[in-house]
């Protein structure tokens, strides 16, 4: 008698025989990362016997003799880098937000200048998407800022409501690139972008906040400007974004430039978009949701390790993702696995850029519906172009981990593609695809590439080691057992 | 404790690679058994790579640097197992030193309902690696409930403790445990810090410094990852 697998109710997969205590292993994993406690709630006293110094958030009356300018109204949120208020300003009639630094940092005896610094430069940035800044300064030893309010929700809050639409992520990534764009072009990097500090406001326009501020309380430096414990304790444990830090910010804060951010905006839109986070190996978004496999590029780019291979700024991110919303629907390419795209990738073939088609092999298939690029001895089912693909593997290189996925899945319907003789084209730019001999295929494989993996495309193939270039990557030799 | 087994030569450094070593054997066995030794040979290998390993102080000559404890061990016993001509070394294995305990009926019964794996020895010790930090982040927290009388309570919070969905929902808990949702849901959220930060602590212990936590999570992550 088969019983039927049980689940993780988290994380829907199957519950091995040896999990510990019952209990999904994966979950277990995942609660130990830090971010899970960075809700706001749970910020102040201790957690556990990792965290430093607690912070407590005075009340709204405590703070009111501090200050006096302002109708301190409530508290609207609290985490490692401070509290937030809503207050009102009398004299100019307005709503604020009044953000108090934890009371640590006054310690420091250099930190008052630095935060001036700081502080001044985040008031110079001025755009829609960017929570303005009025007013900074020190009231009896406490470091705050005075920011426009927002009256919202923010995208932490948005996706724990019940997610967002793939729609709805794709009208929020511009408008983060375009804060992150301008802040860039003044030479401020947030470093700590996060769905916490993406504010939505009621007419959903996005604002970032707390731009900056990450370096300010050396969150991520190890600046040594800044008082010791506090950097190395409090903040760090209860800042919990250790999810959104691209690897360049864990390792050295020294290497951090605005190319950090660009990281950080590709986990906040992979978890937009499936709900997750991209953690270990991973799979790329279009796996999970019905969206334009295009994206995956966008996001899979924007979480490469090295800073060079990611997005050099985001406006090239807002723009990629742009065209490829704003595309024809009707050219848009679907999710992998849809069954039969052969009208389509026709088109695509007759178009004189594409000199490279994903065909499914081993199978016998008409031969007098295939188009006219496949060698005639190919007989198979033109799938997908692979130039979208080709950029995924490019940046392969250095990311085993989310790639290994994209490859299994790619393995599960291993495609070998064709490459003509004279050579592929890809996004209009010779790339050296050469065949291993004149007169037999070249195969590629969408994925990991390896030998064995190419059984099941009905031929037999030689596997290559995967070399440093797409180009070299993942072709293999294939006999005439092809088709 | 990583770093106390291996920075100095002292009677602490012994204790606390013996202390790691009795927590974490379990993969290393897998491992071995996993490249194809039989139960005896396995145990007796595993027994003769923690001997090599206390009486070598391998630990303290390694480069501090690296970082993973978890990664060093399989390194070293790799290195050991290729090195090690099992027939005439089997006598000096161990040097006189009594072997440290190791429950190998334990372990050969645990190995035996391991599912037969596609994946690699590493793959493997990983994996085990990760259940065995996890089982033991989880009997610690247990321990904890049970100290202070809540064995039961441990019993039924303890499926939430991988996030807040579950086949059960809070208030049929409630009514179970006969206290308000409020109260469930506060219970659970404290168990889950503790259980966080007892669970970090562990892992601490295995890795260099406090910031490669987060590291040495991902790498769990992925190593329970199927």
């Amino acid at each position: 008698m088969m019983t039927s697998p049980r689940n993780c109710p988290q994380c829907d997969t199957e519950l091995p025989a040896d999990a510990p205590d019952g209990v999904c292993p994966k979950c277990l994993v995942q609660q130990g990362f830090d971010s899970q406690t960075a809700t706001a709630d749970e910020a102040h006293g201790s957690i556990g016997s990792t965290s430093g110094p607690g912070f407590r958030a005075p009340s709204p009356d405590e703070l009111s003799g501090r200050f006096p300018q302002f109708d301190i109204i409530e508290l609207v949120g609290q985490g490692g880098m401070g509290a937030v208020y809503k207050a009102r300003q009398p004299t100019l009639d307005r709503f604020v937000a009044l953000k108090i630094l934890p009371p640590e940092v006054g310690e420091d005896p250099a930190f008052a200048e630095r935060f001036k610094r700081e502080a001044r430069a985040l008031a110079m940035l001025s755009h829609t998407s960017i929570v303005t800044v009025y007013d900074f300064g020190e009231a009896d030893g406490l470091y705050y800022f005075v920011m426009e309010f927002v009256d919202g929700t923010n995208l932490r809050q948005t996706i724990a409501q019940g997610g967002l639409t793939p729609p709805e992520a794709l009208a929020i990534v511009p408008q983060i690139c375009d804060a992150l764009q301008a802040a860039h072009d003044e030479g401020v990097v947030h470093r700590d972008i996060k769905p916490e500090n993406v504010l939505i406001d009621k007419r959903g326009r996005v604002k970032i906040t707390d731009f900056g501020l990450a370096k300010l309380l050396g969150a991520d430096t190890d600046d040594t400007a800044i008082g010791k414990p506090f950097t190395l304790t409090g903040t760090r444990q209860v800042m919990g974004t250790a999810h959104y830090m691209a690897p360049e910010q864990i390792q050295s804060s020294s290497s951090v430039d605005h190319r950090t951010d660009i990281y950080s905006l590709g986990v906040v839109f992979y978890e937009m978009l499936t709900g997750e986070l991209p953690i270990g190996r991973f799979e790329p978004p279009s796996s999970k949701v019905q969206i334009d496999v295009r994206l995956d590029d966008v996001v899979l780019r924007s979480l490469a390790s090295e800073p060079d291979r990611r997005y050099q700024h985001a406006s090239d991110v807002k723009t990629e993702v742009e065209t490829i919303v704003n595309d024809d629907p009707g050219r848009r390419q679907p999710v992998p696995n849809t069954p039969d795209l052969r009208p389509s990738v026709r088109d695509r073939l007759k178009a004189p850029a594409v000199g490279l088609v994903v065909a499914k092999c081993g199978r016998r298939a008409g031969h007098a519906g295939h188009p006219a690029v496949l060698p005639p001895h190919f007989r198979g089912r033109a799938r997908r172009p692979l130039d979208s693909n080709a950029d995924v593997q490019r940046d392969r290189g250095d990311q085993p981990g989310p790639w290994d996925r994209a490859g299994a899945r790619c393995r599960q319907d291993v495609r070998p593609a064709v490459v003509s003789h004279r050579g592929g084209r890809e996004r209009g730019r010779h790339a050296p695809i050469r065949p291993w001999r004149r007169h037999q295929p070249a195969v590629w494989y969408l994925g990991a590439g390896r030998a064995v993996d190419g059984r099941g495309a009905g031929g037999v193939c030689q596997g290559i080691r995967t070399g440093a270039h797409v180009t070299q990557r993942c072709a293999v030799r294939t006999r005439a057992g092809i088709g | 404790m990583v770093v106390e087994a291996g920075r100095r030569s002292s009677p602490q450094s012994a204790d606390a690679l013996a202390t790691l070593c009795e927590i974490y054997w379990f993969p290393l066995y897998a491992y071995v058994r996993r490249q194809g030794q039989s139960t005896d040979d396995a145990q007796d290998l595993t027994q003769g790579f923690f001997a090599h390993l206390l009486d070598k102080q391998t630990l303290r000559a390694a480069d501090r640097e690296r970082g993973h404890f978890r990664s060093f061990l399989l390194a070293s016993l790799k290195h050991f197992l290729a090195k090690q001509w099992r027939r005439d070394a089997a006598q000096k294995r161990g040097g006189g030193r009594a072997p440290i305990a190791l429950d190998f009926d334990d372990g050969e019964t645990r190995y035996r309902i391991e599912p037969s794996h596609e994946s690699t020895p590493e793959k493997l010790f990983e994996r085990q690696w990760a259940l065995t930090l996890l089982a033991r982040a989880l009997a610690t927290l247990r321990s904890e409930f049970e100290a202070s009388g809540k064995a039961a309570r441990f019993a039924s919070l303890k499926m939430y403790l991988g996030g807040e969905k579950s086949r059960v929902p809070y208030r049929e808990l409630a009514g179970q445990l006969e206290t308000s949702e409020g109260a469930v849901k506060v219970a659970i959220h404290r168990m889950r810090r503790r259980y966080r930060a007892i669970l970090r602590e562990e892992i601490r212990h295995t890795v260099d410094a406090a910031e490669d936590v987060d590291d040495e999570l991902r790498r769990l992550f992925d190593a329970v990852t199927p």
